[in-house]
């Protein structure tokens, strides 16, 4: 029993990691309806660059974490922009562009920050605490805090904000959303930079339990789509339950299969998309006639 | 419910405006006009070139020619986001509300151009006013309401753009007999208000009902116009275009 506590909680944390890459994915495809492949790589791109900061410029992880949520966030902008003209076209090639991004982004990543990869410390010092003979990391609360806030701070965006129901509408109806007054664009663009920021969130905050090196990324976005898919891609709260799902699995599979840890959990995961293939939270909100 | 329509004292003209896909022409020199507070219909049969008429008018589709005034402002180069600042609201065809957003939230992004505030929410309660159902429906998500409901909420939403003019596309469309009623009772309460009103309709009794002018299309051309009372008692349009 207490072996079975201990594997969640370590599976909560990296969950709410798992949600928070989840989380990024959904919001895209909610307001755009396109799974940004990039997104994996943003992430990576964010836990190095909040890794540089922190170790290198040494701000404290707060300020480097904003950084690179910035720093991503302005790269998501990018990606949107070039890609926009593609939108009306062409929505497959759309598609690809953001692969091509993910190709790009780990190119600079292994130009700018090598090959080697790094292993960021955690930024609290303080032990273990022990609640009723569970061994909980301060840096696991931390991380489940901050993905907490951040799913209510996009819940609240999206459902109580002008500008988030503008983007649930651009999702749903272009031609509508623009007789309104709506500026597809500008609305994509934010998505793209939220998705982004969000990515970063997840990959600084995983520099500290994980290693830091250029295919973080793959690691972190199979993971984080997964979870996108398990909970029902595009639903907020299904990114949540499914990032959570897949990081406690991922626990348990690797206390009990070890070396074939990964094939248990997807394993578990194909099995869970074929008896419900929309997911969890699974609806239709995009449709693209 | 006067508030509903905005400042009416504009005229739009439309010249000579053309539309192509690819190397199709859809709508060949159309022009027409609406008064202030004149209602006009464009009727003809399926595929005449009314939907991308109106469509062109909004910058929904590229005009591959012609000119849009609303009073003395130029309208030909404003982007279609735009126009609804400029006093046009537009329901589309097939209503297009938001699906996954709630009644409520629709209505409210129709005013998507303006800050929300007391004016807004006092605007709201004018629509509930107009129709009662969505008041009932607020919460629901758009989605899950009847087709006539939807057309209720996409009229309703065009309005809160606080509109001089109000376009609607086959409002009728997959309406039972009694919606339409509904429908007529509307547009007609509006257009006594001295909301311009610019319909694209098949449904002829409608369009005749509410509108005192109407351009009759024809392959992307207007082949007859004139006033609905003559329109409608012309045995030429009545066989010819509207079947009757």
């Amino acid at each position: 029993m207490q072996d079975t506590l201990q594997t969640l909680v370590g599976g909560l944390s990296l969950g709410a990691v798992y949600a928070l890459v989840a989380m990024g994915f959904s919001l895209v495809y909610r307001t755009m309806g396109l799974v940004n492949f990039a997104h994996a790589d943003i992430a990576m791109i964010g836990a190095y660059t909040a890794s540089t900061f922190y170790l290198t410029a040494k701000l404290p992880f707060a300020v480097a974490m904003v950084t690179a949520i910035v720093v991503t966030g302005a790269i998501g902008l990018v990606i949107e922009r070039v890609l926009r003209p593609l939108e009306n076209k062409d929505f497959d090639l759309m598609l690809i562009g953001t692969i091509g991004f993910g190709i790009v982004l780990q190119a600079l990543a292994v130009l700018v920050w090598g090959t080697t990869g790094r292993a960021v410390p955690s930024p609290l010092h303080t032990a273990p605490l022990n609640l009723l003979g569970i061994r909980v990391r301060t840096y696991d609360l931390l991380v489940m805090a901050v993905a907490a806030i951040a799913v209510v701070a996009l819940v609240f965006f999206l459902s109580r904000t002008k500008r988030g129901a503008a983007m649930q509408a651009v999702a749903m109806d272009h031609e509508a959303a623009t007789a309104v007054g709506i500026d597809v664009g500008r609305s994509n663009a934010l998505a793209f930079a939220v998705g982004a920021g969000l990515a970063a969130l997840a990959g600084g905050l995983v520099g500290p339990m994980l290693y830091v090196d250029a295919s973080l990324g793959g690691a972190l976005g199979i993971k984080g789509f997964a979870a996108a898919m398990l909970g029902g891609f595009g639903s907020i709260q299904g990114a949540v339950v499914g990032g959570i799902a897949i990081g406690v699995l991922d626990s348990y599979a690797a206390g009990h299969f070890q070396g074939y840890s990964v094939l248990v959990t997807f394993l578990v995961f194909t099995a869970a998309i074929m008896i419900r293939p929309t997911g969890i939270f699974g609806e239709r909100t995009v449709s693209r006639a | 419910m006067k508030a509903v329509a905005g400042d009416t004292a504009q005229c739009l003209s439309v010249r000579d405006l053309s539309v192509h896909y690819g190397g199709v022409q859809a709508v060949s020199s159309i022009g027409f006009s609406v008064e202030p507070g004149q209602s006009v219909g464009i009727i003809g049969a399926n595929g005449a070139g009314k939907t991308s008429t109106l469509k062109a008018l909004m910058g929904l589709v590229p005009r591959s020619g012609g000119t849009i005034h609303l009073g003395d402002k130029d309208l030909t180069r404003v982007r279609a986001r735009d126009m609804v600042r400029h006093g046009i609201g537009y329901v589309p065809e097939g209503r297009h509300v938001f699906p996954g957003l709630p009644v409520e939230k629709n209505l409210l992004l129709g005013a998507y151009s303006r800050a929300w505030d007391a004016e807004t929410h006092r605007q709201l309660e004018e629509i509930y006013a107009l129709f009662p159902v969505l008041k009932e429906m607020r919460e629901r998500l758009a989605g899950a309401l009847s087709g006539g409901q939807q057309q209720m909420l996409a009229i309703g939403r065009a309005l809160m753009t606080r509109p001089r003019l109000l376009v609607l596309d086959e409002p009728s469309m997959g309406l039972s007999p009694k919606l339409v009623g509904t429908i007529l009772d509307v547009l007609l309460r509006l257009r006594e208000e001295g909301l311009s009103l610019l319909l694209v309709e098949q449904n002829a009794k409608l369009t005749f009902g509410v509108t005192s002018h109407c351009v009759v299309m024809e392959n992307g051309r207007v082949a007859v116009r004139g006033t609905s009372a003559e329109l409608s008692h012309d045995p030429r349009v009545r066989e010819v275009y509207l079947g009757l």
